[in-house]
């Protein structure tokens, strides 16, 4: 919504040269800061904006609110866990499999998503309180509250990801074909229809869109991505227990699209990279951590109306107009500085 | 499982009505502070844990604090609570007009800064409350009852009957009402908005307080104890009807009912999910709740 870029050539441009700029640094990363749980962390920072584009693209998108992203968080990681664990599953396959295996779930849900706003809210809300239930309660299947261990690491073509570097390029990577991916339904024909959908309902119906359809799409999408985030927690981790997978996770991924700018996808990532690193930036404050987060929330809300994405753009649209204006002044300088 | 004797089925009642008052005062809250603002207050549970942990720490202060003060503790402190949340934060980010899902964050900050503070200031430790109630069971025509599930119902009943006609009878309460209808409107009749969105969040909040004093002595007063009763209670106010204060009574005691009844009939391990199941459905057949259906049928 407000977070959105000016549609300009210029501006495209530069959110172009952005992008390839993070790109660039998250390929370099591992070897400037080979530090393995810093690496870890970045891992989880990634799998968790998987997730988080997910509902960007639910609520961002279509205006659907979720509150029950950790069901499918959930299915999709003991999915991939039982699938490579129990029945030998190559990784590739088992994580595919998580996605489809949440996508399927999500059709159960297909039929709530006649419902608006709150009440939308609340079924998906029952939903995920019925998966963790499930979760904690049928031991045989997934250990129960003992949780679920001996998690093969993933591999790929045969080759076991042991080095904390190459699982952060499998995440990051499968972060960024999700970004890419998404990136483009913006511009495109589905994209515009859900657009429609979420400015308003009746007239996009009215104009031949078909809401019912496009909604449960958008469901569909966002719970396969967060299975496929499920499964590769699963296999960062290596270890799940059903706390992981409460209706807390579901706030938190709701937290980083809200933090990170309502509509916007690279908000998404960075919402992100703060519910996931900052409470680990202040482990040093100990028991007052979660309580500097909620205020900090709160002060973000206060202050941030297209939250961090529009924060961003306005800075680099700052810094920009600055280096142009030095650019521009810089020659008469030097020639009066002699 | 078989047929149940009339005491047990008596047992079971009553400790459903409690439990089910308890779902009502908080989603009382939840619902007057959505006809109100559009928000879902997801710091209304840590409102009743902290009126919960206040009347507690009264009763530490002052062991001869008779039942009906520990609650208006619990009311009081719990109201001044919802009320400093609305002048401190709701109230600034609702001028700046941030999008609705801006505001229903920053009640998801209130709460995680409650929860964390309630450990810091109380302990991570269940604690448990002391005998406020009559030990020796109350007959009724030769059926027992126990006088805590009692007093709870009677405290639940009362309080939902004072506001009823609080909201009904008096200037306060018939502006509060015409200000969560159409505010605009309300604006051009005299009733200053500003002020009755504050009465709002007071009085939400000094229902959750009720409703704290009453589960902890049920079960325990616990830092994290406002988390998933808070989420019931949500739910409670939306099986009714969201945004209506008799849906939202009536849906409190549905919930508390089918809660206690599907964990002796069902499973217990589940209890908590066959609600939900049963929200799922009441909500795709009557996609506004129960109260849509009453309407409909009238």
């Amino acid at each position: 919504m407000t977070a959105s870029f000016d549609p300009s050539a210029r501006q495209r441009g530069a959110v172009h040269r952005v992008t390839l700029l993070v790109v660039a640094a998250l390929i370099v990363l591992p070897w400037v800061e080979a530090d393995k749980f810093a690496l870890h962390i970045l891992s989880l920072i990634a799998i968790a904006s998987i997730a988080a584009m997910g509902l960007q693209v639910l609520l961002g998108y279509s205006g659907q609110l979720s509150i029950g992203q950790a069901a499918f968080y959930g299915i999709g990681a003991y999915t991939s866990a039982l699938l490579t664990a129990k029945l030998g599953v190559p990784f590739p396959l088992a994580l595919i499999g998580a996605g489809v295996a949440a996508a399927i779930a999500s059709l159960l849900m297909v039929p709530i998503t006649r419902l608006t706003g709150a009440y939308l809210a609340v079924a998906t809300l029952g939903f995920s309180i019925i998966v963790y239930l499930f979760i904690q309660n049928e031991e045989w299947l997934t250990g129960g509250s003992y949780g679920f261990i001996g998690i093969p690491r993933a591999e790929l073509f045969g080759y076991v990801l042991r080095d904390p570097m190459l699982s952060y390029y499998l995440n990051v990577g499968v972060a960024a074909i999700v970004y890419f991916t998404f990136a483009r339904i913006e511009g495109s024909r589905f994209g515009r229809a859900i657009n429609a959908i979420r400015q308003d309902a009746d007239a996009a119906r009215a104009s031949g869109v078909r809401v019912t359809l496009l909604k449960s799409e958008c469901f569909v999408i966002a719970a396969f991505v967060a299975g496929l985030a499920g499964s590769l927690y699963a296999h960062e981790v290596r270890y799940l227990a059903p706390n992981d997978f409460t209706f807390w996770k579901s706030i938190e991924i709701l937290i980083m699209v809200v933090i990170g700018g309502v509509g916007s996808l690279a908000g998404a990532i960075l919402g992100a990279a703060v519910v996931v690193g900052l409470p680990e930036y202040l482990r040093a404050i100990g028991d007052y951590r979660m309580l500097v987060f909620g205020a900090i929330l709160i002060a973000t809300m206060l202050f941030g109306e297209g939250g961090l994405a529009a924060l961003c753009a306005t800075l680099v649209r700052r810094v920009g107009e600055v280096s142009r204006r030095l650019a521009l002044k810089l020659p008469p300088r030097n020639e009066t500085a002699p | 499982m078989g047929a149940l004797s009339v005491s047990e089925f008596v047992d079971l009642m009553v400790g459903g009505l409690a439990i089910g008052c308890v779902y009502s005062l908080i989603a009382l809250g939840f619902a007057m502070i959505m006809r109100a603002t559009n928000i879902i207050h997801f710091a209304q549970g840590e409102v009743m844990m902290l009126g919960c942990m206040c009347g507690l720490t009264s009763v530490w202060l002052l062991p001869v604090l008779p039942l009906l003060l520990v609650v208006a503790v619990g009311m009081a402190s719990s109201g001044i609570i919802a009320l400093a949340m609305e002048l401190a934060v709701y109230r600034t980010l609702r001028r700046r007009r941030v999008p609705i899902m801006n505001l229903i964050t920053a009640t998801v900050g209130m709460s995680i800064l409650c929860i964390n503070a309630a450990r810091i200031i109380w302990g991570s430790e269940p604690l448990r409350f002391p005998e406020l109630f009559a030990t020796t069971a109350y007959e009724f025509g030769g059926v027992r009852i126990s006088p805590q599930l009692f007093w709870i119902m009677v405290m639940g009943v009362a309080i939902m009957g004072a506001l009823q006609l609080f909201l009904k009878h008096t200037r306060t309460g018939l502006a509060m009402q015409a200000v969560a209808q159409d505010p605009e409107a309300a604006q051009l009749m005299g009733a200053n908005l500003t002020r009755m969105m504050a009465y709002t969040f007071a009085i939400s909040g000094m229902m959750a307080g009720a409703a704290g004093i009453m589960l902890g002595s049920m079960f325990f007063a616990f830092f994290e104890m406002g988390f998933i009763t808070g989420l019931k209670g949500f739910v409670a106010a939306t099986l009714g009807g969201l945004g209506s204060i008799t849906g939202a009574m009536l849906g409190g005691i549905l919930f508390g009912l089918i809660e206690t009844f599907s964990a002796v009939f069902l499973s217990s391990a589940y209890k908590d999910g066959i609600g939900m199941i049963l929200l799922i459905a009441i909500l795709l057949v009557f996609p506004s709740g129960l109260v849509g259906l009453w309407q409909r049928r009238r």
